[in-house]
């Protein structure tokens, strides 16, 4: 009898359906894991059985009974654990307190009873002695740990539930070697114990080590289960992708050896800062070069940073010969450098301010504006948001009151007014609607056409193959694979994308 | 996902940066004893057991309030209906003893009577403010205003005195030692019992990352509610040390000091965003308090100055204490 099964369990939030159809069968001693592109609903099916979301629809049945889980109080009195991606811990409170916080041991029934909490933490600290680095004690505070030790911290506070049922979504992306064996190791114990793991990771050498099968999501929806001793990971990665995975990338692609004007818009040779390694790379004059790879592996690190808004350590970047070093934002900006956010709410939109308020202020910046005349202004706005087909009823309404694809095109107009020599494009179509990407597109190649530089990172593969005239893949922060011409494959930027880092 | 970055902060904090960690106080501390040495310089006389009594009991109901405000802020909640609750229980309590006859057994009664309302009036403002998740600023605001209009109901006027066997008692000595230092002793004895609960640390976790302290599988709702309750409970006992002070009832005594109980937790040490509080601390701002307004009446500020001083003393008090702290926590 299984473990843990689910029946079709689906998700939406507002008109996004976060998961489709999940179904999932975890049989009791085995390390199951899910795989998935991003955004396919793995963690949201995670977050369902751990009760921080509600499903809409389906059944979920512990040890053959149909179960409801209200919250994740209820999941953990049936005997659910999860260890979170985005972690689940304290700052300011001690190791040992994060370790045993969901049940404190208490006195009395209302003091906590601290040598029974210290004992209990000792017990899930030990498990990784040696390997849990310097300055890690029970009485850390967590917020002075680094990333991979609060890592570790929420595995032994997921590992204290003693749950059954654990899951663990992605617990080793910031894990050294030394980390992610002694992990495995406490894993191959619990499944002896006869334990039922889900298990998410993005690097396949890590899932073939410890998985016993696998189940694969593709758009919110359960693709197939298979025994992971009875395939290969080429056979994984062709059903994450889906039919089309050999194609070579569409008939609309860009041609990958365009017509590039001389020169060189930017040249970066060997860039490290925080969350990148070692970046070189040259985009020609009228090229669109793409950075592939999962989420979060260093592409908008590199992009903030060229822009001046995050660290740079070494490294060196040229724009049109010229050294370029941007200190901040502003000066990049000055200097010919444009940068588009998908986070718009963060990083674009003046929220509650009129249209065209939002459409100059790189204007302002680039001509040193003093004075606004609303007239001038609006004979400048307007042949920027037009080239955009930007939808709005007057340059005098709140942006606000547009659709997220119409709020992105204002943001991408106000680079257009005084045309910059590189476009940085960080994820730029999170969250917009279909056609509103296909303007977004077509704009980007015509400006591509006009000799702009520009460095496209997307989240959604589709985006890269059809527009990009390269794709540099990135793994853990630096480039590892570089894709051209015909190797511009879906199947081909998986395999780069999973590699182990 | 978590990006792969690069840390270079140091793991091991530093001498002093543990000393703030272990004792978050500290500042505030240094603060009082510079704030009492000024004293001393500019009045010798200020410095005697006797006006440090009197300074004690005067300022012992906003150290309660501060204590009060302490357990919601913790939460990463603010009450700023704390000195109406202590406005309604000071009204109510007085009527009662006097109602009551104004005997030992109308006192105890009364007090009594005046913990439960406070205690209802903390978990009014919880179930407002976290089971129906109205913003903590405005929802308190809203049922500071409830509960003053109650309080105005009990007792229209100022000035009914409470009965001299409440008042005496308080600002008199029992076995030769004033009666605000056995409150002090009790406040602590009871701020120790509270620190090695259970609630404080969930309190606190809740503070931190609320969205984690779910996931984690705390009750947060009924956590931020027992917060407002025990705030309610200390703004009650910050009325029956106002109501020794000032042996009398007054249905809108408490409204200016909630700003203050908040000045004086900031004043502590404690992040109002919540996570990282200190009671002691809050004790320690609630005195500075009360030391600075001695301080300016000490320095013999013009009357028409005195506010400007204050508030002037109070920012630079502040401004002393947050970069001392800044720099050494960072």
């Amino acid at each position: 009898m299984s473990k843990l099964k689910l029946n079709g369990v689906s998700k939406a939030y507002g008109a996004t359906l976060a998961l489709r159809r999940g179904d999932l069968e975890i049989a009791a001693g085995e390390v199951h894991v899910l795989m998935g592109s991003n955004g396919s609903g793995k963690s949201t099916l995670c977050k369902i059985i751990a009760g921080s979301v509600r499903p809409d629809r389906g059944e979920i049945l512990i040890d053959g009974h149909p179960v409801t889980i209200s919250g994740p109080q209820s999941a953990r009195e049936q005997g659910i654990g999860i260890f979170y991606q985005e972690l689940s811990l304290a700052a300011n409170r001690s190791v040992e307190e994060n370790i045993c916080l969901a049940m404190l041991p208490t006195k009395a029934g209302i003091f906590v009873d601290r040598a029974a909490l210290k004992a209990r933490a000792a017990r899930y600290i030990a498990l990784f002695s040696g390997v849990s680095g310097d300055g890690f004690a029970a009485t850390t505070l967590v917020g002075n740990l680094r990333a991979d030790q609060r890592q570790l911290v929420e595995i032994m506070k997921a590992l204290a539930s003693e749950a059954p049922i654990l899951i663990f979504d992605e617990p080793t992306s910031a894990l050294d070697r030394a980390q992610v064996d002694r992990f495995f190791d406490i894993l191959r114990g619990l499944k002896r114990d006869g334990r039922g793991i889900i298990f998410i990771s993005h690097r396949m050498d890590e899932i073939t080590a410890i998985g016993d099968r696998v189940t694969i999501i593709r758009d919110g929806e359960t693709i197939q289960t298979l025994n992971l001793s009875e395939t290969d990971p080429a056979a994984v990665i062709r059903l994450m992708v889906g039919g089309a995975g050999d194609m070579p990338a569409s008939q609309s692609s860009a041609p990958a050896a365009a017509r590039f004007s001389a020169g060189a818009a930017m040249t970066v040779d060997g860039l490290s800062g925080a969350g990148f390694r070692n970046v070189s790379f040259e985009v020609a004059k009228g090229e669109i070069l793409g950075l592939g790879g999962l989420h979060g592996q260093g592409q908008s690190a590199l992009l903030r940073a060229i822009f001046g808004a995050g660290s740079i350590t070494s490294g060196e970047i040229r724009i049109g010969g010229d050294r370029f070093d941007a200190k901040s934002p502003r000066d990049a900006i000055r200097r010919g450098c444009a940068y588009v956010s998908g986070d718009r709410g963060r990083d674009g939109v003046i929220a509650g301010r009129p249209i065209i308020e939002n459409v100059t202020p790189i204007h302002y910046l680039r001509d040193r504006l003093m004075v606004a005349r609303p007239s001038s202004l609006k004979a400048k706005a307007m042949p920027a948001l037009e080239a955009m087909h930007t939808k709005f009823a007057s340059l005098m309404y709140p942006i606000n009151s547009l659709s997220g694809g119409n709020q992105q095109k204002v943001i991408i107009a106000r680079w257009l007014i005084d045309r910059p020599d590189v476009l940085l494009l960080d994820d730029p179509t999170k969250g917009i609607d279909l056609s509103a990407k296909a303007d977004l597109f077509a704009l980007i190649r015509q400006l591509a056409g006009e000799g702009l530089g520009i460095l496209l990172y997307s989240s959604e593969d589709a985006e890269l193959l059809g527009n990009a005239n390269r794709i540099l893949v990135f793994n853990g922060g630096s480039v590892t694979r570089e894709l051209t011409g015909e190797d511009r494959t879906r199947y081909n930027l998986y395999q780069a994308a999973y590699e182990a880092a | 996902m978590t990006p792969t970055t690069i840390e270079t902060r140091p793991i091991r904090p530093g001498g002093l940066k543990l000393w703030l960690e272990r004792y978050p106080f500290l500042p505030a501390l240094i603060i009082v004893v510079a704030l009492l040495a000024l004293n001393g310089a500019f009045s010798p006389n200020s410095l005697s057991y006797r006006s440090l009594t009197g300074l004690l009991s005067t300022y012992m109901a906003l150290i309660m309030l501060a204590i009060a405000q302490t357990y919601v802020v913790s939460a990463g909640d603010i009450d700023l209906s704390a000195g109406a609750t202590l406005s309604l229980v000071n009204v109510v309590i007085v009527v009662l003893m006097e109602k009551w006859g104004g005997g030992a057994s109308a006192v105890i009664g009364a007090m009594l009577a005046g913990i439960l309302l406070g205690l209802a009036c903390g978990v009014i403002n919880g179930i407002v403010v976290a089971a129906l998740r109205l913003q903590a600023i405005v929802a308190t605001f809203a049922t500071s205003i409830f509960f003053t209009g109650l309080a105005l109901y009990v007792m229209p006027v100022a000035g009914t005195p409470a009965p001299a066997l409440f008042w005496r008692s308080y600002g008199g000595r029992l076995l030769g030692l004033p009666f605000v230092f056995y409150v002090l002793a009790v406040l602590a004895l009871l701020l120790f019992v509270l620190s090695r609960t259970r609630l404080v640390t969930q309190l606190l976790a809740v503070g931190d990352d609320q969205q984690a302290a779910y996931q984690t599988g705390l009750p947060v709702v009924l956590v931020r509610i027992k917060g407002y309750a025990l705030c309610g409970l200390f703004s009650a006992l910050a009325a029956f040390c106002l109501t020794g002070d000032t042996a009398s009832g007054d249905p809108l005594v408490g409204s200016k000091m909630t700003l203050y109980s908040v000045a004086a937790v900031v004043l502590g040490g404690s992040a109002l965003a919540g996570g990282w509080t200190t009671v002691v601390g809050s004790l320690l701002g609630a005195l500075t308090i009360g030391l600075v307004n001695s301080l300016v009446f000490f320095m013999g500020t013009p009357s028409e100055w005195q506010n400007f001083v204050q508030g002037l003393a109070i920012l630079l008090v502040l401004m002393a204490g947050v970069l001392a702290g800044r720099r050494a926590r960072a």
